[in-house]
């Protein structure tokens, strides 16, 4: 009766979902990435262990140059999206802005519009025979194309600014109007006082959302395979060694997966824990009032803010208008056509149902399992938890190529054998966007008293039956969006999907990124306007929902 | 037989024992109370009766049951929590209706019990509303009503009070103290407030660091504590140091500063160190040339500081050596305390606690 392994109730339902948890994390996140490392430190027949795979490949001035580029173009990009949103920021804080929660809204859309798109647009604009290059050239003037470097960190910082921007707005909203008050009650003068109280309560989350920046330009894959060209980047490499059109070569992809994920997991570690955690509260009940500014410093703040958040969202605006345009193979007409669509719908039905039904299903499963993890790691304190928390975490720092190469390691052969159909695809997505509904789960259960758990079942209703059907309902507004938020990153997936896909589970991101490399711009560019179509509806009808639970999380 | 039986309940948290062997036994329709300062384990100990904590040692029974090993949901106790944990996103009638519905009441039934709990708790009518339209009374009573419409063998309240604001806290402790009266149900009851557990108590548990320091009805435990954390602990109390001197019968002589009095049946040695506790109204002013019985303590003191509270006078006095005394006298306009002047006080014996303890 007393014996040790007697299991207090109301531990066992936690532990029930930490068993099933571990089992999935372990054979879709642990055992793929078990393969990775294993791949790149064992001989190719798999017999000893060797480090030969990493003197090989560190050997090569090319795979060096990878290493170099993607944290350099990282930190480049990390800081020119510092810059931009910070001031954003503050006036969006702290300025009358005129349009400001439209301003607000359309600052936030480039998190879900696919990066991929983005870039894809800006060569379209400004590639080698891209329209704009064309025009300038006309007038005489030199502009040759915007690959490399500059294309993309001029992409990065335009798509990726948002996390910047909503940790600095909330945290700038947060500093207590008593904190400022008190300052300069004390003799400080207002720009005294921004130096020395309020900028220091905004930095933290300014660095958190810097890092997390940093992470996202690791692991791109798509914004690289457009705009690099011949400039060689970790993610497109690992892709191009282990699928390759000539000699593959899986354990150099493998040892370039494992710098990726070692790079991405050491910022993580530094945002976790030296930097979320700083974050100061202020017990903010009323958020500093407005500054009142000159009219000229009105009108420079209003214009710097609509050009950054408009111009992050031309791209995507162009793409749509193109795509209504006639397309000679590569070459664009001036000519209204809805041949692009016709040709997409004709050739490509298949990739908007297969994208589609991806991104539900992996929606579905991803909160069928991140949810109940969300409630455990809120409501469980426990060495196992931690664990579990740091598990659940993971594939934050796992780049979707890596993750999808791990994946093919994995179940290519042996017991489960998963490759070719489109079961992998949504279980690499399930695992990708597990994080998000784990946190934005255990985020919105902090805010519902955990005494009604206990109230619930002292009225005596058990705890599996307490949690379904009490706190799921408490917490379906939080659920929604981290379904939403799921789904919309889901159907804009590619860096995972271009190592899973097979025949006939292309989605429509394949059918961009396979136009890439050949003649249907057409077709891509109405796959590319669809996809936005497709991501902006849920945004906008969810974005009450999605201001409320999801975007506050960064 | 709804009574509850504690039986050497034990439980730590990491290296701190928030309980540590607790024994105790509730009657059947006992209106008991564990008052503490907070950290002193009441809640866990509640808590531990209510099965959201598990003990680490021990037994605990209700009636003839043994409940320590049921999971809480099969414990048929009724609990009110602090913040009353009404459900945001039932109405009231869905909030009180939540246990009976988990019991498979048949639905008739669950609206008349509904409606009898309502009116029982004075909100008859408020079926319909959300909880985010009650003020935080009414939020209490539904609480209450949701606890006690399952027929629960115990209940259990959590600090219920503490919320409300002052005026409101008064009433509800009569009210929930009558509804106790009213349904007989075994009622154990957590707060920190000394003045609401001897206000509405048949008897009281005083707790500190995990053990039971004095258990005992309110009467006694205010006017006879067992020890100084006691004396302090239920409310403002003066510990005077004091010697003990010789014995005369039963009596024996006790000096404190110039003056002595007789304290009866005390144990200790010729020139022993004690404590005594006075409480600041268990002593009055003397008028002038009025006598002082022999036997009570004659106490001439300077009041340094009055403070006017309505009903009562604080003050703020000291002896000639400097030892601080405070003195509830009930309000007189005819008595001449000002700050300055020198009063004298008498003090009934019976009403002073000694410890053969060293004042800390």
């Amino acid at each position: 009766m007393s014996g040790v392994l007697r299991v207090a109730p109301l531990a066992r339902l936690p532990l029930a979902i930490g068993a099933i948890a571990f089992a999935f994390l372990g054979l879709f996140l642990l055992y793929p990435l078990w393969g990775v490392l294993s791949a790149s430190i064992l001989t190719p027949d798999g017999a000893a262990f060797t480090l030969g795979n990493y003197a090989s490949v560190l050997s090569r001035s090319f795979y060096r140059a990878s290493v170099a580029n993607t944290l350099g173009i990282g930190l480049l990009a990390t800081l020119t999206t510092t810059l931009i949103a910070v001031p954003l920021a503050f006036a969006i804080a702290r300025l009358d802005i005129p349009g400001k929660l439209l301003l607000i809204g359309m600052a936030t859309l480039p998190l879900v519009l696919p990066s991929f798109v983005g870039a894809y647009a800006l060569v379209l604009l400004l590639g080698r025979s891209g329209i704009v290059t064309e025009i300038l050239n006309a007038w005489g003037l030199p502009f040759e194309s915007v690959y490399g470097t500059f294309g993309i960190v001029t992409v990065y910082t335009l798509t990726l600014y948002p996390y910047v921007l909503l940790p600095a707005v909330a945290a700038l909203k947060a500093v207590d109007v008593s904190v400022e008050e008190a300052a300069q009650n004390l003799g400080s003068s207002p720009a005294r006082t921004f130096r020395t109280v309020t900028l220091p309560i905004v930095i933290p989350s300014v660095l958190s959302g810097a890092l997390l920046v940093f992470i996202e330009t690791l692991e791109n894959f798509g914004v690289p395979a457009v705009l690099a060209e011949d400039k060689p980047i970790l993610a497109v490499e690992a892709y191009k060694l282990f699928i390759g059109e000539t000699a593959t070569n899986p354990s150099a992809a493998a040892v370039l997966g494992v710098l990726l994920i070692v790079s991405a997991t050491i910022v993580l570690i530094i945002q976790r824990r030296y930097i979320a955690g700083r974050r100061f509260a202020t017990g903010a009940r009323v958020a500093p009032p407005l500054i009142r500014a000159g009219a000229g410093w009105r009108t420079a703040a209003a214009v710097y803010c609509w050009a950054v958040v408009l111009l992050a969202l031309v791209p995507f605006f162009a793409i749509v208008v193109l795509s209504f345009m006639e397309f000679r193979g590569p070459v664009l007409q001036a000519a209204f056509s809805l041949g692009n669509y016709a040709e997409l719908f004709a050739t490509a039905g298949g990739p908007l149902a297969n994208t589609v039904l991806f991104a539900t299903l992996a929606a579905c499963v991803a909160v069928l399992i991140g949810v109940p993890i969300g409630w455990v790691l809120a409501r469980t304190r426990s060495g196992w938890t931690s664990l579990l928390d740091i598990v659940a975490t993971m594939p934050f720092a796992v780049a979707g190529t890596v993750l999808a190469i791990g994946f093919v390691i994995a179940f290519n052969a042996g017991a489960v054998i998963l490759t070719g159909g489109w079961l992998i695809m949504v279980l690499a997505y399930c695992v990708r966007k597990l994080p998000f509904t784990v946190r934005s789960s255990s985020a919105i259960l902090h805010q519902i008293d955990p005494v009604l758990e206990e109230a619930s079942i002292s009225l005596g209703v058990s705890p599996l039956r307490t949690f379904l059907g009490l706190i799921v309902p408490l917490m379906l507004g939080g659920i929604v969006s981290g379904m939403v938020l799921t789904w919309v990153t889901v159907a804009s997936e590619l860096s995972s999907t271009v190592v899973l896909y097979s025949g006939p589970w292309r989605t429509l991101t394949i059918v961009m990124f396979q136009a890439l490399e050949g003649t249907g711009a057409g077709v891509a560019v109405a796959a590319a306007s669809v996809l936005i179509a497709i991501t902006l509806i849920p945004i906008v009808t969810a974005y009450r929902l999605l201001r409320r639970y999801e975007f506050s999380m960064l | 037989m709804a009574t509850i039986a504690i039986e050497g309940v034990r439980r730590s948290f990491g290296s701190v024992e928030a309980v540590s062997d607790v024994s105790l036994d509730i009657g059947d329709g006992e209106f008991f109370t564990l008052l503490g300062p907070s950290g002193c384990g009441k809640t866990t100990l509640l808590r531990m009766i209510a099965g959201f904590t598990e003990p680490g040692a021990g037994r605990i029974r209700i009636g003839d049951r043994r409940i320590d090993t049921l999971p809480p949901h099969r414990r048929n106790i009724g609990m009110v929590f602090q913040n009353y944990a009404i459900f945001p996103n039932l109405t009231v009638t869905g909030n009180v209706a939540y246990g009976l519905k988990a019991r498979k009441i048949p639905a008739g039934e669950i609206a008349t019990r509904v409606a009898e709990a309502l009116a029982l708790v004075r909100l008859p009518g408020y079926g319909e509303r959300w909880p985010h339209q009650l003020s935080g009374g009414q939020l209490q009573r539904v609480a209450i009503a949701r606890a006690l419409v399952i027929r629960p063998e115990v209940l259990l309240l959590d600090e219920p009070l503490s919320n409300l604001d002052a005026r409101l806290r008064v009433d509800m402790r009569g009210e929930i103290r009558d509804l106790q009266q009213r349904l007989g149900i075994t009622t154990v009851y957590v707060t920190h407030d000394q003045e609401e557990a001897l206000a509405v108590s048949q008897r009281i548990a005083v707790m500190q660091a995990g053990r039971i320091e004095q258990l005992g009805a309110p009467g006694e435990i205010y006017r006879q504590p067992a020890n100084l954390f006691v004396a302090r602990f239920m409310g403002t109390t003066n510990v005077l140091p004091g010697v003990a001197g010789a014995r005369e019968g039963s009596a024996t002589r006790v000096r404190i500063g110039p003056t002595e009095l007789w304290v009866h049946g005390l144990d200790a040695g010729e020139g022993e160190a004690l404590s005594l506790c006075i409480r600041p109204e268990a002593m009055r002013v003397v008028a002038a040339g009025e006598t002082v019985a022999p036997g009570s303590a004659r106490l001439e003191v300077t009041v340094r500081r009055a403070e006017f509270a309505g009903a009562l006078v604080r003050l703020d006095a000291e002896f000639a050596d400097g030892t601080p005394v405070k003195v509830a006298v009930l309000d007189d306009p005819a008595a001449g305390a000002a700050p300055g002047s020198r009063i004298v006080l008498a003090c009934d014996p019976a009403r002073v606690t000694v410890f053969r303890e060293g004042a800390a």
